[in-house]
């Protein structure tokens, strides 16, 4: 029988973003919230964006209330209008990326009213929205979350979120395994996984780190990355994302979890940020670094590298 | 023609046909990914759980060379693909839904164009079609007018029945032609009961009033209400089993390449981008509009049939959980 996640707040989580949601709006001090509504399938949920009070009243928070919605502020999507102050329902790990953004200059702080959310975990892919959280349908990320509590926001309901179980971390066990293997199997693993993949590009359209105006495995003038799916191609692509993302990836784990192909992108990602751990002491987190670990030299920084 | 076929005799005709160098194709587990992919051994079929990718890609793979090229100093050599020694196939224990979407394919790769790696593949192949019983509530082959039970697009197709074995109904000179050259291995029809059919949740939606809706309204509020959410990416065209568009690229160095034709996406922003630089669909609702008009408009006006069979594999996959069922039905009722 498998350990059953409280998440009986999500109800008065649900009620707070209604009624501030309505409030930002009737007030006008923003333009638009973005946040989760119910979809057709039971215990579905989606993204939307609403800019009328009445509105307010189709948001929820769920279980299924996966997405990092962080990807609508950016300029990759441009169909978002982006005038005026904006709200936007955080959880923790979406909260990291956002302070990422900001960062980089992508995001300003004053331009934003961040409904932050106590979060005691969110499905994972591969379980049917309508299922209960448990320590087996519950994300993996989520087995390995010290951001239960967005901090910094404009806004959190006050809700008491039970003290989180004690679950395997997925990820850590996962990179150990592998770190163990030799560099041949380990590239035997990864071709097996990048071999399944079909370049529908998923992974990269629902990065809120993937914003740049022209991705370079678009580029066909000239082409810098095979663009079919097979092998030479797929795996440039993805050592190119991983490599890109070093060192910027808040960890939301949005790429692996929508990857038709169930691809495990997010171990490239948290390998990297144990790197980046190890080498800069840097850490994804909810405090805004105007330069990221890889855009500042330090004479301190490792050059065990240079031989 | 209708007979009946034990679990193990199927598994039989399917290692004879093997064994014959029949390439098999079947719903079967890749690295846990449950795919229609070719089978060493009928042991290897797994019907229980719904393919992640449809049965399209046993005539149109994910990517195919179509041609190869060479240059030694000015000589420039090109070598076409055979597709004469394309193998018999047979495809099994294919989703209605699946099977459904096959002919929906053949009116556009015939069409203006004969594409012949398509059509080749489709001549060698038959279809052995497998009755649905289990449905999720993504599924809505029922919204869009087939059912658990639809034969469209089988040569031949097996209903399980109570008490193990399959109900083998013919519908072509293809099934026909399966079942009498292993005629052993079929016996009468018995007197047992079908197994229950899966039942979708979704009531018929009325096409004709989405498509009489559709020709109307390219410039609505409603794209933009919808599609603001996609995020641009081909998941939802990748796992369809009736999108059919593809894209062609030369791949290789300047002295030797392959040209390639690989799956495509009108979800993509490049799939319009003109190399002036000018985009028509700038935008993602723009895009999206596009998914919805070509699947219950434009195929409809040019072939007289929807490009949607109801699968609801982009229900499942789509990041964002775009769903076209609700979006049909929503437009169905304005």
């Amino acid at each position: 029988m498998t350990q059953p996640i409280d998440t009986s707040i999500y109800i008065a989580i649900t009620e707070a973003i209604r009624d501030e949601a309505k409030r930002l709006l009737l007030e006008g001090q923003v333009s638009a919230v973005i946040g989760y509504a119910g979809a057709r399938r039971k215990g579905s949920a989606q993204p939307v964006i609403i800019s009328q009070a009445e509105d307010a009243a189709k948001l929820i928070f769920s279980p299924a209330s996966v997405n990092n919605l962080a990807l609508y502020l950016t300029k990759a999507k441009k169909e978002i209008p982006k005038n005026g102050k904006i709200g936007i329902v955080v959880k923790g790990c979406d909260l990291k990326a956002i302070v990422g953004l900001m960062g980089e200059s992508q995001l300003k702080r004053e331009e934003l009213y961040l409904i932050g959310v106590p979060c005691a975990g969110v499905l994972a892919s591969t379980a049917q929205p309508s299922t209960g959280l448990t320590a087996e349908t519950i994300a993996p990320k989520c087995t390995e979350c010290n951001a239960h509590l967005p901090a910094g926001c404009d806004y959190v309901p006050n809700v008491q979120l039970p003290a989180p179980l004690q679950l395997e971390e997925k990820y850590i066990a996962e990179i150990t395994r592998l770190e163990a293997l030799t560099p041949v199997e380990r590239w035997a693993y990864w071709k097996e996984q990048f071999a399944k993949c079909i370049k529908c590009y998923a992974c990269r359209q629902v990065c809120p780190f993937c914003f740049c105006e022209q991705c370079l495995c678009d580029r066909n003038k000239p082409q810098m990355v095979e663009s079919t799916p097979r092998p030479a191609g797929n795996t440039a692509w993805h050592i190119v994302r991983a490599m890109h993302l070093a060192g910027r990836c808040a960890g939301c784990a949005e790429c692996e979890r929508v990857c038709p192909m169930d691809i495990p992108l997010n171990l490239l990602n948290r390998k990297m940020a144990k790197e980046l751990k190890e080498l800069y002491a840097y850490e994804a987190g909810f405090e805004v670094n105007d330069k990221g670990p890889l855009s500042t030299f330090d004479e301190k920084d490792d050059q065990s590298f240079i031989k | 023609m209708q007979k009946y076929i034990s679990k193990q005799n199927l598994n039989t005709l399917l290692d004879t046909m093997i064994a014959e160098g029949t390439r098999v194709v079947a719903p079967c587990l890749n690295a846990g990914i449950p795919l229609y992919e070719p089978i060493k051994s009928a042991s290897e079929m797994v019907t229980e759980l719904l393919p992640r990718r449809s049965s399209k890609e046993a005539f149109f793979p994910v990517c195919e060379d179509i041609m190869s090229y060479a240059k030694e100093g000015q000589h420039v050599s090109l070598k076409d693909i055979d597709p004469s020694r394309f193998q018999e196939t047979v495809l099994v224990g294919v989703r209605p839904c699946d099977a459904a979407a096959i002919p929906v394919l053949d009116a556009v790769f015939s069409w203006d164009y004969k594409d012949e790696f398509f059509l080749e593949r489709r001549k060698k192949t038959t279809i052995i079609g497998l009755a649905c019983t289990d449905a999720d509530d993504a599924c809505f082959c029922s919204a869009v007018g087939l059912s658990p039970g639809e034969t469209k697009g089988s040569d031949l197709f097996l209903t399980p029945l109570e008490g193990g074995g399959y109900a083998c109904e013919t519908f072509s000179d293809k099934g026909e032609a399966l079942i009498t050259s292993h005629k052993e291995l079929f016996s009468e029809q018995t007197k047992a009961k079908a197994l229950p059919l899966a039942e979708p949740q979704t009531e018929k939606i009325d096409l004709k009033k989405v498509k009489a809706w559709l020709d109307g309204h390219f410039e609505d509020p409603l794209w933009d209400c919808i599609a603001v959410r996609c995020v641009g990416c081909g998941a939802c065209a990748f796992v369809c089993p009736a999108c059919h568009c593809f894209d062609i690229v030369d791949e290789g160095t300047e002295k030797a390449g392959k040209r390639r034709k690989s799956w495509d996406a009108c979800g993509f922003w490049k799939f319009t981008h003109h190399a002036s630089g000018h985009n028509p669909r700038n935008l993602q609702p723009k895009r999206y509009r596009n998914r919805i008009m070509h699947k219950f408009k434009y195929y409809d006006d040019k072939f007289g049939q929807t490009l949607c069979s109801g699968c609801g594999r982009c229900v499942r996959i789509c990041p964002v959980g775009i769903d076209i069922a609700a979006i049909v039905e929503e437009i169905s009722k304005k």
